[in-house]
């Protein structure tokens, strides 16, 4: 009797951050060496869903030849989901309309076809949430998380941070130097909607003059005074870090109400406009708001710069390449015990298997006790308290 | 034909808002009345509240006493564990907070938010109901030559309910209005347009692969309903519109197109262009979700201009700029 060899497969959901290739390499090499077959599913669950989209096809055997030289390389070579999700793809209907139908159950019914008895899924905070869902409907998984923000609860490094973070400091280098030429104040403003901790620890690097994370609701006025004495002592520029999440201590907006009869429970943000019933976020909008606050508290002119996206490009930092690699095997050794429906984190020193449930719903955010506040505090840094 | 067989009174129909004092949705002061579901996904929508045709959970975390006070809807209310809180380590207090990929809108937590920060968007509503607010408005109706104007999402989705709304309008002595994009199967149509005093209807783009492109589908049987609707109904007034999207159809192709398509009707008796206004809104917070939104500048003045003069000409009419 012949036994087949055991098949996994890999995938990528949401955005690239650097470091997808070596996680890639980590899982193609650690299950070859057990004497499993990995392939890839081209762009999230696409390859799956939408063969039709990929001529040679959605799915791509992985073999260690070549993957081996892959864990530096930028980019994915399997591309990744952006917001797809199976729970609810875009389709056009027999009558052209187009709507978003539940395709889980046909996906988990091809990954079964193609023999794929379990699933190395590579994951944001909201692919996570996705994945769980799968999960719970019977799909073998183990996840590795990505995150450039590192918000992800549960691992204390999450891959791709390394490489944001390297990358933000290298340009904050830049942006105090054009500042100083100037003779200006340079608001930047860098990704950290729930978390702050790129803001932090890059600001922290570059010994900016104020850093603003979500994590401490900024009084902007404390910041202009930290900065105009500095400018009084001859020193007439600033580097001020914004994280895209940053808030100031009061907001004026909070004020505002809605009084809606019962008729106007469901409002349209046409109709509303300036009501503010509905919150509408955007990031790329914080560092313009507080370089033109800082303009007026402090009679500096103030440049609004916003980095954002920016971060999450380029090539892996070496920390990231052995974070992927490290994730890829963790995740072999986790289908190879037999685990599922968990998430492989780095609890230094080691790499450990935890319930996908002990990241959902939470976010990894910086303690405003921790020793990176401390430090920022005793490098004179404002952090607009 | 208006005479032909009127759905009940009792329909229901899937209302999204109903706004008073409109002035953009046809003649004089009009009650616009939202319905919910849509057969397209402009990038641009300004309304993604209305896409979905099913009541959808929408959260107003300013409205929200927070976890300590109140917290009612973190106690076992969801069965999917899509209300959460991160108590003390969270920056905005201890607000709760959606997680959205796990939310089936079921609106079960809605009744126990004391504050009404849990809401649904959409509800059922009858045509007594509908009209009972719209009917509030009646004397900027009179006095301004107003009406109801029915709009969406796609309203004609939900055809027998417009129907039976709009025949009781008329019943009632209101003047009645849609807003159609047209993606729908022409019997929704012509159950409709009967009971339809004007019909504002869009043409955003022409060729078929753009529309499908940035509104989701082809134009295809668009085109076909309204050559159709303006052949059945030669006495209803239709007025034709494009959003005008900088980058997308603000060129003279297009316009030239739409008029080529509409000057052959005499009942067609206008068409307006509507420069649209949006920046940075990429994502919509009181829904959650990530809509693909993009974002755009208004269009430029002088390209509107022009483009308007074209349009002016071609009914005839004298331009701003022919006066030149």
């Amino acid at each position: 009797m012949t036994t087949q060899t055991k098949r996994i497969a890999i995938n990528f959901g949401g955005g690239y951050v650097p470091g997808l290739n070596a996680v890639i390499t980590g899982a193609v090499l650690a299950a070859n060496e057990i004497g499993w077959e990995t392939v890839g599913i081209r762009d999230g669950f696409d390859g799956l869903l939408f063969p039709e989209r990929y001529p040679d096809g959605g799915l791509v055997v992985l073999a260690p030849p070549m993957v081996e030289n892959l864990a530096g390389a930028t980019g994915c070579i399997l591309g990744t989901a952006g917001q797809s999700d199976p729970f609810h793809v875009r389709t056009i209907n027999a009558e052209n309309q187009v709507e978003e139908v539940d395709r889980s159950d046909e996906l988990l019914g091809l990954i079964n076809k193609e023999r794929i008895e379990a699933v190395i899924s590579v994951v944001g905070t909201r692919a996570l949430s996705i994945l769980w869902k799968l999960s719970r409907k019977g799909l073998k998984t183990v996840c590795v998380p990505k995150s450039a923000e590192n918000d992800i609860a549960a691992t204390m490094l999450s891959f791709g941070f390394n490489s944001a973070l390297s990358f933000l400091a290298d340009i904050l280098e830049r942006c105090r130097q054009a500042a100083q030429s100037a003779r200006r104040i340079g608001v930047v403003e860098v990704l950290g909607e729930h978390a702050g901790w790129l803001a932090l620890q890059a600001g922290t690097a570059v010994c900016a003059d104020a850093v603003l994370i979500p994590e401490i609701p900024y009084d902007l006025r404390k910041v202009a005074a930290k900065l105009r004495e500095k400018m009084k002592a001859g020193r007439m520029y600033a580097l001020v870090v914004v994280a895209e999440g940053a808030k100031p201590l009061a907001d004026l907006n909070v004020s505002r109400k809605a009084s809606d009869p019962q008729m106007k429970a469901a409002l349209s943000p046409g109709a509303t406009d300036n009501e503010g019933f509905h919150v509408i976020e955007g990031s790329g909008q914080v560092a313009a708001e507080v370089a033109l606050e800082i303009q007026r508290l402090t009679d500096q002119e103030a440049t609004p710069l916003v980095l954002g996206q920016l971060a999450k490009g380029g090539t892996p930092t070496v920390v990231d390449r052995q974070l992927g690699l490290g994730y890829g095997v963790g995740a072999v050794r986790a289908l190879n015990d037999n685990q599922s429906g968990v998430m492989v984190v780095f609890q230094p020193p080691d790499l450990k298997f935890v319930p996908m449930t002990e990241a959902i719903n939470k976010v990894r955010t910086v303690p405003t006790d921790s020793e990176f506040v401390r430090i920022a505090r005793a490098l004179d840094i404002s952090l607009g308290d | 034909m208006e005479n032909q067989s009127v759905p009940s009174k009792a329909l229901t129909g899937l209302v999204l808002n109903i706004q008073h004092f409109s002035t953009h949705d046809g003649p004089g002061i009009r009650t616009t009345v939202f319905l919910k579901g849509c057969s397209l996904r402009c990038k641009w929508c300004s309304n993604p509240e209305s896409i979905h045709p099913r009541p959808e959970l929408a959260y107003n975390p300013v409205k929200c006493i927070g976890e300590k006070e109140c917290g009612f809807c973190l106690k076992n209310v969801c069965m999917e564990s899509a209300i959460y809180a991160l108590g003390s380590v969270d920056p905005a207090g201890d607000k709760v907070r959606i997680n959205w990929d796990l939310c089936t809108n079921c609106g079960k937590c809605v009744p126990v938010c004391p504050a009404e920060a849990l809401y649904l968007f959409g509800q059922g509503m009858t045509v007594d109901q509908v009209l009972s607010e719209v009917e509030q408005d009646t004397t900027f109706y009179r006095e301004s030559g107003g009406g109801i104007t029915v709009s969406g999402g796609e309203c004609l989705l939900q055809a027998d309910f417009v129907a039976a709304l709009l025949a009781e309008s008329h019943r009632r002595g209101i003047k009645t209005a849609i807003e159609t994009a047209g993606n729908v199967a022409w019997a929704n149509m012509e159950r409709v347009l009967p009971h339809v005093d004007t019909v504002l209807h869009d043409h955003k783009l022409t060729d078929p692969e753009r529309h499908k492109k940035w509104c989701g589908a082809d134009n295809t049987r668009i085109l076909v309903n309204f050559k159709k609707a303006y052949e059945t109904f030669p006495e209803k007034k239709f007025i034709a519109r494009t959003p005008l999207i900088p980058g997308v159809n603000d060129d003279e192709e297009h316009i030239g197109a739409v008029l080529a398509f509409i000057r052959p009707y005499k009942n067609v008796i206008d068409y307006e262009l509507l420069p649209y206004h949006r920046f940075g809104e990429s994502k919509y917070g009181f829904l959650g979700r990530l809509y693909e939104m993009m974002d755009f500048t208004s269009p430029c003045p002088k390209i509107l201009k022009r483009l308007r003069a074209i349009i002016d000409d071609a009914f005839g009419r004298r331009s701003p700029l022919s006066q030149e």
